[in-house]
């Protein structure tokens, strides 16, 4: 019975990829970066915005200090306010992982001069 | 003849149509129709789905001991007829009301409930999506009670069943509204969204399981809005699709909190107050504060509990 269970979530599952549904949530939109940011963080007033130049996040600064780390996970996405994150920066990435199990590093290529600010702020 | 259908478990029965409505469903939203699926939270919610089932097999023989036990001390003896089974259906839906409103309120039960929202996903996949510490949360107790009445096991395991069939098909958005008479008594797809939404709006709202009647009659319901769609998952989605951070994270997240709890108070917040006390965002504080922000005013109630349009 149990062979028979794992054979059909297998098959639903290779379905669902065979039908496309299989998108990766790139983020190069710092509107969207904001938005999601606003809508996940109470109160939350976005007044500054970096988006990594491959898309693989943003972090998006508020008027209240707070700065929120927004990242893809599979076509949707993530957002975590930074607090006490792991910060590395080298030369235009930044890398930053919240204190926070699981959560994995996200390294966002800013350029220099925007890593080196954010890496400042955080 | 009731006798004989009560001792059918309708569940394995269904597990088939499950199966073929997933498929549709894929294929129906592949073609355009509304809806969502990306195949790494379909997979993780179909792990969790097999997972859950294991887990309720390894411990069920436990969870029917104390079923058994109870029932052996009951008030009354509830024969076993059409009437009884109405009524047992019918009450068994409202404890199912009082379990998964305690399973939102309190954070024992929550550790264990959160699992079903944890998708960013709305799907008849995310119906699936069920917890593996459902029994160690002790979310059989709100079952209890219609054993203690007189209820046969085997009748209150039936209905259980039932209901739970009920609930797979309004994890749809293919579905919009169902007619009106439909949306006033029954759980639907448009109340079970508002119920998986994240907006303010929506946090702990529509804990109906087959009937609405109950979210209604105790001042939980909300309507579902076009002007502001259901955002699915929880407050602070998870990073991952890992099915086991997926059935233990919040456990984890109890487990650190008690640790660093100074106080029996604070340790008793970190067990039993509603999810979010301790990090200033429970569902009463995010609304609150989206009605402070956005300039909403707080509904006011009927004594029915059901929302009252202003003036």
């Amino acid at each position: 019975m149990l062979v028979f269970s794992l054979i059909g979530v297998a098959l639903l599952i290779g379905l669902a990829r065979l039908l496309g549904f299989a998108r990766r949530g790139g983020l190069v939109d710092a509107g969207l970066a904001e938005r999601l940011a606003v809508d996940a963080l109470p109160g939350f007033r976005p007044c500054d915005v970096a988006v990594s130049r491959d898309g693989a996040g943003a972090l998006v600064a508020g008027r209240d200090g707070r700065v929120a780390l927004v990242r893809p996970l599979g076509d949707r996405f993530v957002v975590r306010p930074l607090a006490h994150p792991l910060v590395a920066r080298a030369g235009a990435v930044l890398r930053v992982r919240p204190d926070e199990m699981m959560f994995p590093e996200t390294a966002l290529d800013l350029g220099e001069g925007a890593a080196s600010l954010w890496a400042a702020r955080l | 003849m009731i006798d004989q259908l009560v001792t059918i478990d309708p569940v394995a029965i269904a597990i088939p149509a499950f199966v073929a409505l997933i498929i549709i469903e894929l294929l129906a939203v592949r073609l355009g129709w509304h809806g969502d699926y990306d195949w790494r939270d379909t997979g993780t919610s179909l792990v969790m789905g097999l997972g859950s089932t294991i887990a309720g097999a390894v411990v069920g023989g436990a969870v029917a001991g104390i079923a058994i036990f109870v029932w052996q001390h009951r008030l009354f003896d509830v024969p076993l007829t059409w009437w009884s089974l109405a009524l047992c259906f019918v009450l068994d839906d409202l404890g199912y009301y009082v379990f998964h409103r305690s399973a939102h309120r309190v954070r024992w039960f929550w550790a264990s409930h959160v699992i079903h929202h944890s998708s960013q996903h709305y799907n008849l996949s995310t119906a699936l999506r069920q917890t593996w510490t459902g029994a160690f949360s002790l979310g059989f107790i709100f079952r209890l009670p219609l054993l203690l009445i007189g209820f046969p096991p085997a009748l209150v395991i039936f209905c259980g069943g039932v209901n739970l069939i009920y609930q797979f098909w309004i994890h749809t958005e293919l579905v919009g509204r169902m007619p009106r008479w439909f949306e006033a008594v029954m759980n639907t797809p448009s109340h079970h969204r508002a119920h998986h939404g994240i907006n303010p709006r929506y946090l702990d709202r529509n804990f109906a399981g087959v009937f609405i009647i109950w979210d209604r009659m105790f001042g939980t319901f909300e309507a579902e809005r076009a002007d502001d769609p259901p955002r699915y998952g929880i407050i602070r989605n998870l990073a991952t699709f890992n099915p086991l951070w997926v059935a233990v994270h919040e456990w984890l997240g109890i487990a650190r909190d008690l640790a660093g709890a100074r106080s029996l108070k604070a340790a008793w917040a970190a067990i039993a107050a509603p999810p979010g006390t301790l990090s200033g965002e429970t569902a009463d504080m995010l609304r609150a504060s989206w009605q402070a922000d956005a300039g909403v005013a707080a509904p006011a109630r009927n004594q029915a509990g059901a929302a009252v349009p202003a003036e």
